[in-house]
Formats: structure tokens, C-alpha cells, sequence
């Protein structure tokens, strides 16, 4: 399934940061500020929380799909292999109580850091998986929502809170690592995704359920 | 590790001194100079020891030496105990004089073969490891500058493993000296990650000259060069190899480099587990043998620790195959386009998959392909290079594990595979030709082009035209195309190939559509003409042209009638009309019809209106042979303008739709095949001849397309029957629902009554069934004989064809009765019944004496009386006769009523007491009081006479009650059948006991009385005044004085007298009453 974002500028340099798995600064916006109009187009609040109800419903699919294509013993010991506690992921510390902008926030830094992780992992499984096409399609329509989502949590937190530059962390390139860590990283960070898309999507659709 | 080398040296050096000594020649005394030993290293300067007694050990020594007696000798002094000279050519003569003693003067001579050859210790220049390959790399000087040219230098090199350096091999390199210093290398592969633990290489020479005749031997061990393991660096950990490609079927050493606190607990290799083997107390290893082909992530090697895991990838695959079917063209002459089969997949993917490259040895140039893994065919393209034709080229493949080659030298003209054909345009357009345009992408400037034209119309088969013309460069190309039909839709299209040396054609063009202008109808139609049936209208019909003939769509047709050249009558009919009529009288013309369309008029086609009179026109029957009606006729000489065999398309009931089909006059024979011909439809053809004078018919043809068994079933009456026939007619089948040749009719019968259910006689398998097959078709009645008469027979009619039979008409029929047979079926028994009686009375009455002493004699013997037998069986109604006993017997009693024409009715009465006899009815009848008798009698008879009533009704016919004389009332018997008492009459045989009261006392009786009794039937034909009454068992009867009680003698209840008066009966009393009965015939014997 394809999301097209709703409605926002393209921010075509915002997008090509977030592909950057490097840590910096995402900027929102280019510029020094919000667009003062067109920005949001009226469904984009619906639209983020199917995208984010979507990642969720398929995140465990994903990560089981993603075992499965590693070769044992990543299916049977993924709770060894897979343990995230060594690598960074971006503390997600909101919940329904929290304020509003404070959610958009955080989520905002999970998506980016998540978009910039999915991208990588996407470009291990192309050269260690070629044939596995069903992986590579759920890793790339996985990725294509996540930018989508970041595109109109960037117009929610512009139009709602005036917020354009957010500081973003990303992780560690798998980038010339062997193999088996490149595995075992993209097992780490979906294993950690799988836990985290679920909490966002509870804490995230009272605060984008319709009024 | 250097001192333990400088040791070594040492020792080397001690040891060489000592086997120079060995081979030096002690030529002075004890104290003076001795064991002088020479060795060389590199055949041209020798080192030469010697010892000295501790007298002579300072100071300086005196050394001189001399090669021959020519050469002056060399002397010069030294305080070591060793110089270096000259290797001599044969032999040396030293002179060596030791210090402080004038007198210790040694001299030695040295000869070639006392000179030892050790080549000096090898000095590793570098050992280099390659970590993924798990290769050392070895390089040495062989330091040949100092030997001569050509000699053979052997090199023992020894790899050494682990801190104990365990020997893992030695091997030996060969090579030659080429008086130059070189540099040496050799590779190792280890079967272990060079990570797993340290490695050491040490080397050694052995020189062989083999012009030195003295004693050689290798040089000393190199000192050992180390590659670290990872088990030796601070903090080093980890699996190894690290995404190793190996071949499938290898044995692969795995790793696992850890700290030095940390304990390994097991090694995995996928799903397997293996033993490991301690390598140091940081690094354990598996070994995986055969190796099988892993999936296209890898196969995981996994070492599990105590807090953690490690692991790598191995990828195990296949080298490339050979390429197959390598095939190189050209499109365009701008790239070259090479094809080929990879063969079995590598199953390594990713950077490790196979990777192309394209040589070409004549013009040295080298492309690498970028092939798709997923496509079954790999393509490469290569430029065309100017003013080459033959490449040659060269297709390397290669991947981690191995490579492979193909090769295919190729002329590039003739491997053109031209790009389809694009725009393909229609320029020029008439009624039969069309011009085409179409592009080529491509430069073809120095070939012919072939290109092939796809010819599609609606009316005729694909047709395929080639062209041939000069290549241009991405040029158009256009071709002319003739003879096409005039007003037709057509498609084109094209594709082309090289002309002079075909290897492909190009896909085909996309198609264009086109029709041609229209031209005028090619040819007249094919036309007919009919009279009307009155003779005053000729009918003329015309078939519509083909689409090849029209040449258009056809507007109109001219119609004209001429008379000798005269115009008799012009009509233009408009489509779609296909037929007109003229009026013409009586006369006859020439009929013209034209066909017209908007480009012009067809070619008249003509004929006569002239029908020649006909007779003996037969009429034959034609049945289709295939798909066709088959008709043929003789050959008539004088039809010169061929036959017409003309028919109506039309079926049945529905207005005829002229056809007609022309044959020349050499045909005798004609199949008729239309689409409209249906099977079982009956067709009428009619065959005329040409002649020059006009038409004649000569035959009539009837026939079907198939006969089908007829629709209907034939309706057939019953005309006549008799007891013994019947006579069946029936009618013709309608033509329609013949539906073929009608054969004959099946005529079936067979006994049997009208049911609704029952099956068709032809069904029913009955063995009685007659068939009649009647072929006769005049026939239209038939008579059915021997039947029964009186009886119901079921009649079934079909028709049949060729087709088969039709339904069946069924009727039943009911045979007349046999009135003669009935009378005498009545009559015979009837005489035969009569004729036995009259036997029966005869010789009854012949024998009356005897029958009478049997059944009734005077004096009646119980023992022997057959009548009491016969009277007590029906009293008891029981079996075995026996002699008469009176005792079972209880009278009842019986009242009796003779019923004459009045038919008076019978009541239940109580038994009549005498007194009551005498009461005198009301109306004062007599004849009611003789019929009133009561009598005793037994109830057992009496039951079944009420079981059995009589049907008859009661007229002429006596009504009895039998009642119980005991108890005075009826003998009981159901309700239902209350009402039959009344009406029981016995009309035939009466008991006999039944005696009238009134005949006791005859002798009250008036004349008129005594007169009525004789005209009213049977009486009790016995005397009952002489009967024995004092039976002591007889029943006492309600009255038993009473005298009427005939107890043991059969009576009739109407009889009187007796029918047979005895001989002798003067003394038996006269019995008064003179009634009859037949039981009386038999006791009517006197005096018994």
C-alpha cells in the first residue's frame, strides 16, 4: 500500500537529511520559518494516524519476515541476536498524558531516526537478499510511509506549533560493517521498532482523533 | 626471539668449524697449527679455521697461501684464528705460522673436495598476510648475483602455527640462479583464518652446484617470521573469517577470537553445532566439512559466549559456468548486442555475483557488462568500432570463486537483426494498388534490406509480398503493391531482415488499414427467370454478386427485356431487391441484368424467357450424400447450353425463395449444397436444359438433407369389427411431417384392456405382440384376423422412413361375441345335465325295489338305512355315517310357506299349535293355510341355510323360517342378516321333515282343500298315522301327543303323496295327502 503524503510542500531537502543516517539536525523547513500558508492540506491529521495505525498493524510482519530471510539462528534465538539494548535508538518517553506538542515531537525524532534506519537496512537486505523480494517491497512501502509521515508530522508541528527545526539522532551506519552485523543491526533496530510503533500508535491517536 | 637466533648462529658456526676440522689436513705436529677446515658459501671465497695450542694463541699468525707453483705465494698476518681466500680450482697450499715459536710452522694443502658448500642463510624479505583469503605472502632474495649462471636453488619453507609453533607443512620451492639478485615470492592459502591464531614462516636453501665436488648441504633456517593471530591483540574478538565466499563442498575453518575472561560455551554453523577445537585460551575453532550451497544472505556462523554473542557470514556458492549459447548481432549497426545462457547459477548474489566482461582481441577493447541477475538471458552491449566487420570476442566471467570464458568470432554484416519497423503509412491508394512508407531506426548504408509485406483482406488468404531495397541511414523506406482487389478492406504490415546474408527478421511493424478504391462489378449476375403460374408475368431473379465480383457495394440492377432488339421493357430495381417481375404476356424476350455500383456497370447477363414444352417429366428421389444433395440425370445431346437445377430454398408451408445453380452441358451430375438445407425438410428440385431455343424442364427431384423419422404418428380408425376381426384404416401423413421417404407402416397388436400406464405395445414385451410391416404405401386399410371374440385388443400404427418410425397411434378394440359358440358353450351342458338326469330317472326307477329296501325299507333298519344316515349326518352336520340314533337329535321347528303368484310374505311366527291350524285367515284362503306347515327340525341345517340365502327373488319359490321348536324363537344370527330371514325361500330341494299339521287331519279337509293340496306341490309323502311314534328317545315335542312329528324320515315339506305308489299297498295305509316328493320316491315302498 502506497501513502502519498498529504499535502505538504515537498521538502525535498528535509526528505534527503532524513535519508542521511548520520546524527544532526533535521531542518524542517528551508528557510528560517513556517510557510505562511498551504502547508497542511485538511485530511493530514486522518492521514497520520492511518499512517502510524499502518505501521504499526505491519511492523511485526516485517520484523518476522525480516528473521525469516536472515537464516537461522535468527528466527530461534532473535531474543539473543536481536536484543537492542547495545545500539541507539531514540528514547520515546511520552504517553497519553503528555502535551500534545510534546508527542509531535517525539514522534517526529522516532520517524526520522526510524526513516534513516529502514533506509539502511533496505540497502543491506538489496545487496545480502536480492531475491527476497517480499522484504524488499514491505522495507520500501515501510519506508515510503515513514516519509510520508514525516512529512506531515513536519506540517502538523509547523501549522499547529510554529516548530520548524527539531534536533534529530540518528544511528550508526551499517555501512562497511561485516555481514553478520549488518544482519544483526537491522534485526536490532526492527526488533526495537516492533515495541516502539505500538506505544506510538496508543499514545499517538487520541492526540489526531478527530475533535 | 633475536638472542635465541644469535644462538643459533652461533651454534651453526661452531658446528661448521668442527666439520672443517674434520676435513682439514693436519700437517703439523701437536702445538703447531691444526685442523685447518675451509668452507664456502658461495663457491668463490672460502673461510678457513684452524686451532692452535694454547702456546701459540697470541700474537699475531702468519698466513701464506699459494694456488699452484706459478702464482707467487700470498702471505699476510692475522691474530684470528680464521681467514678467507680464494676457492682454488683444485687444490691450495697453506703455510701458517703460528706466533712465538719459530719452529710452528704448519703448512696444508687444500684440495677442492675438502672445501665444504653451505649457501648462506636466506633473509626473508617480507611476509604479508591477506585476511579475507587467509594467504601469506612470502619474498626473499635468492641472492644469485654471487653464483654463477643457471645453477638450481631448491628453498624449504616451513609454516609454523599456534604460540608452539606447531608445524602445520614444509614445502620445497624450486628455482634457478640467474647470477642476478631476485626477489622470490610464494603464496600460501591456510586452511585456518589467519585471525584464529599466529602463523610463522621460516625458510632454508640448498644450492646445487653441481661442478663443486666438494661436500654441500643446506644453509641454515631463515629466522621465523610471525603473522599475529587476533588472540594476541588487546581486545581482539571475533568470528572468522569474515564474509569468506567459498565453494560448495569446501572445508571451511571457523573461528572465534575472545577475551581473554571470557569462556566460549558453543559454535554454531547455521543450525548446526560443532565441536570446537582450542587454538590459544582465546581462540577455539570449527571445522566445517563439505560445505553445502548457502541461501542468498549467507550461511551464519554463530560463536555464543557466556554474555554474548559473535558471528559472520560465509557464503558458499558455485564458480561460474561456462556461458552457453553466446550470440552476438547488431540492430542498428551502432551497438553490438551479445546474448548468452549463464548456466547453473553461482548462488551468490549481490558483490559477490558473477560479473561480465566483454573482450574483443582484434581491436583490444574491453566493455563490462551490467547484466540483470533476475533476466534468464544476459545481454551485453559492445560500440560497432568504424571500418571493422569480424570481432572476436572474448566473454569473461568470474566471480569469488572462479572464472570462465566463451568466445565467438562473428562477421557483424551478417548478424543483423533489424529494430521493427516504425510509421508505417499508406501514400498511395487506387483500385488495386496501395503505396507504404515506413522508418528503420538504424544505419544500414552499407546493406541490402529483405523486408516482408503481411497482406490481410477480408475475402482471401494472408498473403505475404517481399521487397528488397538499399539501406539507408535511419531512413524510410517505401513499396508499391499491385493487383489488389478493387473496393477492400486491407491490413499491412512489415518486417525486414538483412538482404544478402539473412540471420533474423525484425518484429513486425504495427499494422495499418486500408481499402481500396472501388472499380465496376467484374462480371454479370447469375440470373433466372420464372412464368407466373397464369402465364402473363415472367419472374426474373439475379444472385448477388461475391465482394471479388462486385468490386463495390452494388446500388442497383438494370433489368431489360428485349424482342429482337427492341426494348420491350426497362426496369432499375435498387438493392437489396434480388428478383423483378415483368409483364409479358404471352410473348417471350431476351432478358438482360445488369449490376451497377458507383464506379460503373457490370457486363450484361442475359436469358430467354422461351420455356420448350416438356413431357414424361419424372420425378425421382434424392437423398444427401454428405453435405450435399446428390442429383443426377442422363446426358441430354441436345441441351448445348448446359443445365439449371433450380429449387426452392424455402421449407414447408413458406413462400418459395428461388435458387438455382448452372451446370455445363458435359455434366450428368450435381451435389446442391446450400447452409439453408435442413435436415428432414422436404426439397423440390427441378432440372430444366439449355437449349438455343430456351429452356426445358426435364426432371423433378425430390430430397432431403437427411431423413428424419416422421413427426407424427399416422391416425388410423377401426372401420369394421367381428368376433374374430377387425378391419383398420387409416390416412396419409402430412408431406411436412414425413419428413423423409415414407417407407411403410408397422401395424402392432396384441391382447389387451385400456390403461393409462401402460407402455406402448412395441415396449411392452408382450409374447402375444404381432407386427404387420406394411410396405405397400397404396394400402391405406387392413384387416386383422383370428382375433378372439369378446376380446379388448390394443392397436398400435407407425410409419416409418430411412429416418426411423414415428410415434405410435394406439386403440383398443373390443372383439364382437361369438353368439353360435355361446349358445352352444350353454346348450352342451345343458343336454348333457338333462340327458344324465333322464339316465338317472330311468335307473332309478328300475331299480325303485332295490332302492327302496335299501334307503327306505318297510321296516326301517337304523343299522342299514342309508337315508337315516343321510338324515343323521345332516342333523349332527358330522362325519362317519352311522346307524340312527335319535337322542342328538332336538327337532326344531319349521314353518313352511309356499308362495304362489301372490308372493305372500313369510313372517316369523311362533310354531303353529293345531288349534291354530285351524284358524282360518282373514281372507279365507286355503291355500295360505296349506302353505303354512310347521315341521321340527334340526338347527344345524337351519344355520346354513341362512348363511346361504338364495340371490333369486321369491317369486315361485317357498319361504322358510326354521325355528326352534324347544325354545320357541329363531335361531339367532346376526344382526346385519336379520333382514335376509325373512326372505329365505327354498326353491329347491325342501326338508323333509316339514309336515303339514292340516295333512295329519285330511279327513276334516273339504274336497275343495284336498283338490288345492294335490295342485300345490310336494307333501310329506309318508303315512304318519303308521310311523312309529313311541321312539323312547324321540323328543318330546311341545305336543307330544301330537302325531305331525315325522322324526327320522325325510320329507318333503310340499309333497303329498307319493311319487311312486307300491305294488303291494293294499295293507300299508293310504296316504291322504297326494303331493310329491323325491324323497318319498324312495320311502313310497309298501310295508317297509
Amino acid at each position: 500500500m502506497k501513502f502519498v503524503p498529504a499535502g505538504v510542500v515537498p521538502f525535498v531537502a528535509l526528505l534527503l537529511l532524513q535519508r542521511r543516517p548520520v546524527a544532526g539536525r533535521a531542518l524542517l523547513v528551508t528557510g528560517s520559518g513556517c510557510p505562511s500558508h498551504g502547508l497542511c492540506r485538511s485530511n493530514v491529521q486522518e492521514q497520520t494516524r492511518r499512517q502510524v495505525a499502518m505501521l504499526n498493524a505491519t511492523a511485526q510482519e516485517l520484523f518476522s519476515l525480516y528473521l525469516k530471510c536472515q537464516g537461522e539462528p535468527f528466527s530461534s534465538e532473535a531474543d539473543k541476536l536481536c536484543n537492542p539494548a547495545g545500539i541507539f535508538f531514540p528514547t520515546f518517553r511520552v504517553n497519553r498524558t503528555s502535551e500534545r506538542k510534546e508527542v509531535m515531537v517525539a514522534m517526529y525524532k522516532l520517524f526520522a531516526f526510524l526513516n534513516a534506519s529502514l533506509g539502511n537496512i533496505t540497502r543491506d537486505q538489496e545487496e545480502l537478499n536480492p531475491m527476497a523480494k517480499e522484504l524488499l517491497e514491505r522495507l520500501h512501502n515501510t519506508t515510503k510511509t515513514t516519509r510520508g509521515l514525516i512529512s506531515n508530522l513536519t506540517c502538523l508541528l509547523c501549522k499547529n506549533y510554529n516548530i520548524f527545526q527539531v534536533d534529530v539522532r540518528y544511528g550508526d551506519s551499517s555501512k562497511g560493517k561485516s555481514a553478520f552485523k549488518k544482519k544483526q543491526q537491522g534485526c536490532q533496530v526492527l526488533r526495537k521498532y516492533v515495541q516502539v510503533i505500538g506505544q506510538a500508535a496508543r499514545v499517538l491517536l487520541p492526540h489526531l482523533s478527530p475533535s | 626471539m633475536w638472542e635465541s637466533s644469535s644462538l643459533r648462529c652461533l651454534l651453526a658456526l661452531a658446528i661448521l668449524c668442527l666439520r672443517s676440522l674434520v676435513y682439514s689436513q693436519e700437517i703439523g705436529s701437536l702445538g703447531d697449527p691444526q685442523n685447518l677446515k675451509c668452507v664456502t658459501h658461495n663457491l668463490h671465497k672460502m673461510l678457513c679455521t684452524w686451532d692452535v695450542s694454547s702456546r701459540g694463541r697470541r700474537g699475531q699468525t702468519d698466513f701464506c697461501y699459494a694456488t699452484n707453483d706459478l702464482t707467487p705465494q700470498v702471505c699476510f698476518k692475522t691474530k684470528e684464528r680464521r681467514v678467507e681466500i680464494p676457492v682454488p680450482e683444485s687444490s691450495i697450499t697453506v703455510t701458517i705460522k703460528s706466533p712465538g715459536t719459530a719452529f710452528a710452522t704448519k703448512e696444508f694443502v687444500i684440495h677442492q673436495k675438502d672445501i665444504s658448500f653451505v649457501p648462506a642463510t636466506p633473509h626473508i624479505l617480507s611476509l604479508t598476510p591477506d585476511f579475507p583469503t587467509s594467504t601469506l605472502n612470502l619474498k626473499w632474495s635468492d641472492n644469485g648475483l654471487v653464483f654463477p649462471y643457471g645453477l638450481d636453488a631448491l628453498w624449504q619453507i616451513q609454516i609454523l602455527r599456534k604460540e608452539a609453533m606447531e608445524e602445520v607443512t614444509q614445502v620445497t620451492y624450486y628455482s634457478k640462479l640467474t647470477h642476478e639478485d631476485i626477489i622470490l615470492s610464494w603464496n600460501w592459502t591456510s586452511d585456518m583464518p589467519l585471525e584464529c591464531t599466529s602463523h610463522y614462516v621460516k625458510i632454508r636453501c640448498y644450492i646445487n652446484a653441481t661442478q663443486f665436488v666438494g661436500p654441500k648441504d643446506w644453509s641454515d633456517w631463515s629466522p621465523a617470521e610471525v603473522i599475529p593471530g587476533k588472540d594476541t591483540e588487546p581486545g581482539g574478538s571475533g568470528v572468522f573469517p569474515l564474509d569468506t565466499v567459498v565453494a560448495v563442498g569446501s572445508d571451511v575453518t571457523f573461528c572465534c577470537v575472545h577475551e581473554e575472561d571470557q569462556r566460549i560455551t558453543n559454535m554454531t554453523y547455521g543450525s548446526k553445532s560443532y565441536t570446537m577445537m582450542q587454538l590459544s585460551s582465546r581462540s577455539h575453532a570449527i571445522r566445517v566439512l563439505n560445505a553445502s550451497a548457502s541461501n542468498s544472505s549467507g550461511t551464519n556462523v554463530v560463536c555464543r559466549l557466556e554474555n554474548g554473542m559473535d558471528g559472520s557470514v560465509v557464503f558458499v556458492g558455485y564458480a561460474p559456468d561456462i556461458p552457453q549459447n553466446l550470440s552476438c548481432e547488431t540492430s542498428n549497426f551502432l551497438i553490438i548486442k551479445c546474448t548468452w545462457k549463464p548456466g547453473r547459477p553461482s548462488g551468490l548474489y549481490g558483490e559477490r555475483k558473477t560479473k561480465y566482461s566483454l573482450f574483443e582481441r582484434i581491436s583490444s577493447k574491453n566493455v563490462s557488462c551490467e547484466v540483470n541477475e533476475m533476466n534468464r538471458d544476459r545481454v551485453c552491449g559492445f560500440p560497432v568500432l568504424p571500418d571493422q566487420k569480424t570481432y572476436d570476442f572474448v566473454l569473461d566471467v568470474s566471480n569469488p570463486i572462479g572464472q570462465a570464458q566463451s568466445s565467438l568470432l562473428v562477421d557483424i554484416t551478417q548478424r543483423v537483426h533489424p529494430k521493427t519497423p516504425e510509421k508505417l503509412t499508406v501514400i498511395g491508394n487506387n483500385s488495386t494498388s496501395i503505396q507504404l512508407r515506413w522508418f528503420i531506426n538504424g544505419s544500414f548504408a552499407g546493406i541490402r534490406l529483405l523486408c516482408q509485406i503481411e497482406i490481410i483482406s477480408g475475402h482471401s488468404e494472408k498473403k505475404l509480398q517481399n521487397v528488397s531495397m538499399t539501406g539507408g541511414k535511419s531512413s524510410s523506406y517505401t513499396a508499391q503493391l499491385n493487383e489488389l482487389h478493387p473496393n477492400t478492406n486491407y491490413q499491412f504490415r512489415v518486417r525486414c531482415s538483412a538482404a544478402d546474408h539473412f540471420w533474423r527478421w525484425s518484429d513486425w511493424s504495427r499494422g495499418v488499414d486500408q481499402t481500396t478504391s472501388e472499380a465496376p462489378p467484374s462480371r454479370g449476375p447469375d440470373i433466372w427467370r420464372e412464368r407466373s403460374p397464369s402465364g402473363e408475368s415472367l419472374k426474373v431473379f439475379w444472385k448477388p454478386l461475391s465482394l471479388s465480383e462486385a468490386n463495390g457495394k452494388i446500388v442497383s440492377h438494370e433489368v431489360s427485356c428485349f424482342l429482337l432488339e427492341t426494348l420491350l421493357e426497362h426496369k432499375v430495381v435498387t438493392e437489396p431487391s434480388n428478383s423483378t417481375e415483368i409483364k409479358l404476356g404471352k410473348s417471350d424476350c431476351i432478358i438482360s441484368v445488369v449490376a451497377k455500383n458507383h464506379a460503373g456497370s457490370s457486363p450484361p447477363s442475359r436469358i430467354t424467357s422461351v420455356e420448350l414444352p416438356s413431357d414424361n417429366v419424372t420425378t425421382d428421389q434424392a437423398v444427401a450424400m454428405g453435405n450435399g444433395i446428390n442429383i443426377s440425370w442422363d446426358s441430354y445431346p441436345d441441351m448445348t447450353c448446359g443445365y439449371t437445377v433450380k429449387w426452392c430454398r424455402s421449407s414447408g408451408s413458406e413462400p418459395c425463395i428461388v435458387d438455382w445453380q448452372k451446370f455445363p452441358s458435359n455434366t450428368t451430375n450435381a451435389v446442391i449444397k446450400s447452409a439453408l438445407f435442413k435436415p428432414g425438410v422436404r426439397y423440390n428440385f427441378s432440372l430444366y436444359g439449355c437449349k438455343s431455343t430456351g429452356y426445358q424442364l426435364l426432371k423433378n427431384i425430390t430430397g432431403y438433407m437427411k431423413e428424419l423419422p416422421p413427426k407424427t404418428a399416422p391416425n388410423f380408425i377401426v372401420e369394421e369389427t367381428s368376433s374374430d376381426s377387425i378391419l383398420v384404416k387409416w390416412e396419409d401423413i402430412p408431406v411436412e411431417e414425413c419428413r423423409g421417404f415414407l417407407k411403410g407402416y408397422l401395424l402392432s397388436f396384441a391382447k389387451g384392456e385400456k390403461d393409462a400406464l401402460k407402455p406402448r405395445l412395441s415396449e411392452s414385451g408382450n409374447p402375444e405382440l404381432k407386427v404387420n410391416n406394411i410396405t405397400d404405401l397404396t394400402k391405406k386399410s387392413m384387416k386383422i384376423l383370428d382375433l378372439q371374440g369378446k376380446t379388448s385388443y390394443q392397436l398400435e400404427l407407425q410409419a416409418y422412413t430411412a429416418g426411423g418410425l414415428s410415434p405410435p397411434n394406439s386403440l383398443y378394440v373390443v372383439t364382437k361375441e361369438d353368439s353360435v359358440g355361446l349358445i352352444i358353450a350353454i346348450l352342451i351342458p345343458v343336454a348333457v345335465v338333462v340327458l344324465l338326469g333322464v339316465l338317472a330317472s330311468i335307473f332309478c326307477y328300475r331299480k325303485r325295489e332295490w332302492i327302496k329296501e335299501t334307503f327306505y325299507p318297510e321296516i326301517p333298519n337304523p343299522e342299514n338305512s342309508k337315508a337315516l344316515q343321510f338324515q343323521r349326518n345332516i342333523c349332527e352336520g358330522n362325519k362317519t355315517l352311522k346307524t340312527l340314533e335319535m337322542n342328538p337329535c332336538t327337532p326344531n321347528s319349521v314353518e313352511v310357506v309356499e308362495t304362489q303368484s301372490t308372493a305372500p310374505k313369510i313372517e316369523d311366527t311362533e310354531m303353529m299349535s293345531p288349534a291354530a291350524e285351524t284358524t282360518v285367515p282373514e281372507d279365507g284362503s286355503d291355500s295360505e293355510m296349506e302353505n303354512h306347515v310347521v315341521v321340527s327340525y334340526c338347527p344345524p341345517i337351519i344355520e346354513e341355510e341362512i348363511s346361504n340365502p338364495p340371490m333369486d327373488g321369491p317369486g315361485g319359490s317357498s319361504q322358510v323360517v326354521y325355528i326352534d321348536i324347544q325354545s320357541m324363537y329363531q335361531p339367532q344370527i346376526k344382526p346385519e342378516e336379520e333382514p335376509d330371514i325373512d326372505l329365505v325361500t327354498t326353491a329347491g330341494y325342501k326338508p323333509q321333515m316339514q309336515l303339514s299339521i292340516s295333512a295329519l287331519k285330511m279327513e276334516g279337509r273339504s274336497p275343495v282343500e284336498e283338490e288345492l293340496d294335490k295342485t300345490t306341490g310336494y307333501r310329506p309323502q309318508a303315512n304318519t298315522s303308521t310311523w312309529n311314534m313311541g321312539t323312547p328317545d324321540s323328543p318330546g315335542s311341545v305336543e307330544s301327543n301330537n302325531e305331525n312329528a315325522s322324526f327320522g324320515s325325510p320329507c318333503s315339506i310340499n309333497s303329498r303323496q307319493f311319487l311312486l305308489p307300491p305294488k303291494d299297498d293294499e295293507d300299508s295305509p293310504k296316504p291322504i295327502n297326494t303331493g310329491w316328493s323325491f324323497t318319498h320316491f324312495f320311502q313310497n315302498k309298501p310295508n317297509d
